[in-house]
């Protein structure tokens, strides 16, 4: 399900871009804006269910996750629950955090669900335990369940690296998708109202990237705060996950931005995932945006990783 | 490979959409027609005057003067070569504004990083825009007596603001910081829709995000820092608060787009939210937008200019352009001003 392959090394700082890296190629398929909204809408759905049982340790209501009556998709996808619970360990200040960020995914669960209607697909199938494969995958650990495997819930630091896993994908997801958006969608609104979610959750990633880097500083090194290293072992293996891929090799290149760890009050941070050349944010295709999520380089793959049934999505397939 | 355009009409998958109840984007306030390359103009004035906030608090220069800060950093020296501009207000150097002494690695790092990254935007911009590209009009960034700040942080009711300066220290960089960051979403996402070729809204798109990131960055570490909101947490509702009144007294009257409801603008007060339909809980509010959607605000350009001029848009419900003031004493170049 995941590949195994050895985890780059943390040389992604300074890489080289294309000159525009924020044009993704389109999807190859007919779509609509549809589609579009729905295929966000199963990324804020694993969001939301992860973040939810974060804060609280239970997930959507039921009545945020029902397909609309023209949907295709008319089944709700269950979820496997794997370590899922209220974050250990965290202060009052970092519950509050965890409160609002599950507020605000759960808010965007809604209201693509009512700007669909009766398009909106439901619920796919999640499943929250993949965090242990996918460390494994990223070098972070060696066992993939029980002791010594990832657990994004166990405390307050390893959550951080679990939300690193979505947050800058979002943004890129939204980058991607919204010059896709029609004509018609865009008088709409559409397009608007996917600007304003991506904002929102370039908000979430910084506060991630923010918090990472803040403890690092703090602890005084990596070594003493191994949780940055390990948010880049997860963006190298998202950059391994989606480059170079056989039927038609990804002209993004690489589109992370690894964490740094300034020693002076003169060198710079890195909380800006974004191009080195022109600091404008990545975008990434429907394609990049699945291998991640599927845990699979692979083209042609339809289901994996947080998705064990795939997304309820005309792009559920890799196709490059 | 061919990148579908936006402007083909695609159908919506028959009835499925039609009960879609969005507004209409909001429209620029300007009477004439506007193009793409006047909405990225409008966006580089905007960046040049953060970029040089950014270029004084990290390196203690301006965009167009190198020093051995600035090129360490890798900041791009952007020579002031646009040509495009009122007669006065063509490449005037910004006034104002000394390196920040850092105690801390944590916001100094934060400020160099985003001097580099506002640096590369005026540079991307104006390549962008070629001899289109409006010249650097006159920016105040000062903290002397009457300066830009100490002006808006009195007008925003901060306590001591007649002495109020971005350049003193961590914190108060951090407040002159959030003065820009969340504004700078809102402008980008207003002009969202009224962008025309694909190309120029991927990247327009791209750097409303990395201002979105520098905005969450800058809440994110002032909630840090004063999680209570005894300090400069409450200086955020402030300034917030003053900013929601100036836009919308950049309405004129109207009614606002879909995503500007007053108030346009929120502080770092905790909110009280039901989760999944539990009971309700404390939220932070890293995040600047409406409970009710939790989307990012957006602003039109007689809005923007009202906030960075500090109310010189606008006289009751008539328009004044062009705006000036605060940071702008001469006003913006372009269309949009």
């Amino acid at each position: 399900m995941v590949g195994a392959g050895s985890v780059a090394a943390a040389t992604m700082v300074g890489c080289s871009m294309p000159a525009s890296p924020a044009a993704v190629a389109p999807p190859t398929t007919t779509f609509t804006d549809a589609d579009i909204l729905n295929f966000a809408l199963n990324l804020e759905y694993l969001e939301a269910e992860f973040y939810l049982r974060a804060a609280t340790g239970s997930g959507l209501q039921a009545s945020d996750t029902t397909p609309g009556s023209a949907s295709p998709y008319q089944t709700i996808g269950s979820v496997t629950v794997g370590s899922a619970a209220i974050v250990a360990g965290t202060t009052t200040a970092q519950a509050e955090i965890l409160n609002e960020i599950a507020f605000e995914e759960e808010n965007h669960v809604r209201f693509l669900r009512s700007a669909l209607g009766s398009a909106a697909v439901p619920r796919p199938a999640i499943d929250l335990s993949f965090f242990g494969p996918l460390a494994v995958a990223a070098g972070i650990t060696t066992a993939a369940t029980g002791t010594g495997s990832f657990n994004p819930f166990s405390s307050f630091d390893y959550f951080l690296v679990g939300s690193f896993i979505f947050e800058d994908v979002g943004v890129t997801a939204y980058s991607g998708a919204a010059p896709l958006i029609s004509a018609a969608g865009v008088a709409s609104g559409y397009l608007t109202a996917a600007a304003g979610i991506l904002a929102v959750e370039a908000y979430h990633a910084a506060y991630v990237r923010t918090s990472l880097t803040g403890r690092a500083i703090t602890a005084g090194s990596a070594t003493a705060y191994p949780y940055i290293t390990a948010a880049n072992q997860v963006a190298a293996l998202r950059a391994t996950l989606t480059v170079g891929n056989s039927a038609a090799p990804s002209t993004m290149g690489s589109v992370e931005t690894a964490l740094l760890l300034p020693t002076s009050t003169s060198s710079p941070s890195s909380i800006v995932a974004c191009s080195p050349t022109n600091a404008v944010g990545f975008a990434r295709s429907v394609n990049q945006v699945l291998h991640i999520v599927y845990g699979s380089p692979t083209v042609g793959v339809k289901s994996g990783g947080f998705f064990p049934n795939g997304v309820n999505s005309i792009f559920a397939t890799t196709t490059a | 490979m061919i990148v579908k355009s936006r402007r083909k009409m695609l159908t919506l998958g028959g009835a499925a959409l039609a009960g879609m109840m969005f507004g209409a984007p909001t429209k620029a306030r300007a009477a004439t027609a506007f193009t793409d390359n006047d909405i990225l103009n409008f966006a580089l004035n905007l960046e040049y005057l953060e970029a040089n906030f950014y270029y004084q608090a990290a390196f203690g220069t301006t965009i167009n003067v190198a020093n051995a800060a600035s090129t360490a950093a890798g900041a791009p020296l952007i020579a002031l070569s646009a040509t495009v501009g009122t007669a006065g207000n063509i490449n005037v150097p910004a006034v104002g504004g000394s390196k920040v002494p850092f105690s801390t690695i944590t916001v100094g790092s934060y400020a160099v990083e985003t001097a580099v990254e506002e640096g590369k935007h005026v540079q991307l911009l104006m390549s962008a825009l070629g001899p289109l590209a409006v010249a650097q009009p006159a920016i105040n960034i000062s903290a002397s007596a009457g300066g830009a700040f100490p002006t808006l942080a009195t007008a925003a009711g901060i306590p001591g603001g007649s002495g109020f300066s971005p350049y003193a220290n961590d914190s108060a960089f951090l407040v002159g910081a959030y003065v820009f960051e969340d504004v700078g979403v809102t402008a980008y996402h207003g002009a969202a829709s009224l962008l025309t070729s694909a190309a120029n809204l991927s990247t327009a798109a791209g750097i409303m995000g990395v201002e979105a990131y520098h905005a969450g960055l800058v809440r994110t570490t002032i909630n840090y820092l004063d999680p209570n909101l005894t300090g400069i947490g409450s200086y955020t509702n402030l300034i917030s608060a003053l900013r929601a009144k100036l836009a919308l007294a950049g309405l004129l009257g109207t009614s606002p787009g879909t995503y500007d409801a007053s108030p346009d603008d929120y502080g770092l007060a905790n909110t009280s939210v039901s989760l999944a339909g539990g009971s309700n809980v404390t939220a932070t509010a890293i995040v600047d937008a409406p409970a009710s959607e939790s989307i990012a605000f957006a602003r039109n350009t007689t809005q923007v200019l009202n906030i960075v001029t500090g109310g010189g848009a606008v006289n009751g419900t008539t328009v004044v352009s062009p705006a000036t003031g605060v940071f702008f004493p001469q006003g913006l170049n372009g269309l949009f001003k």
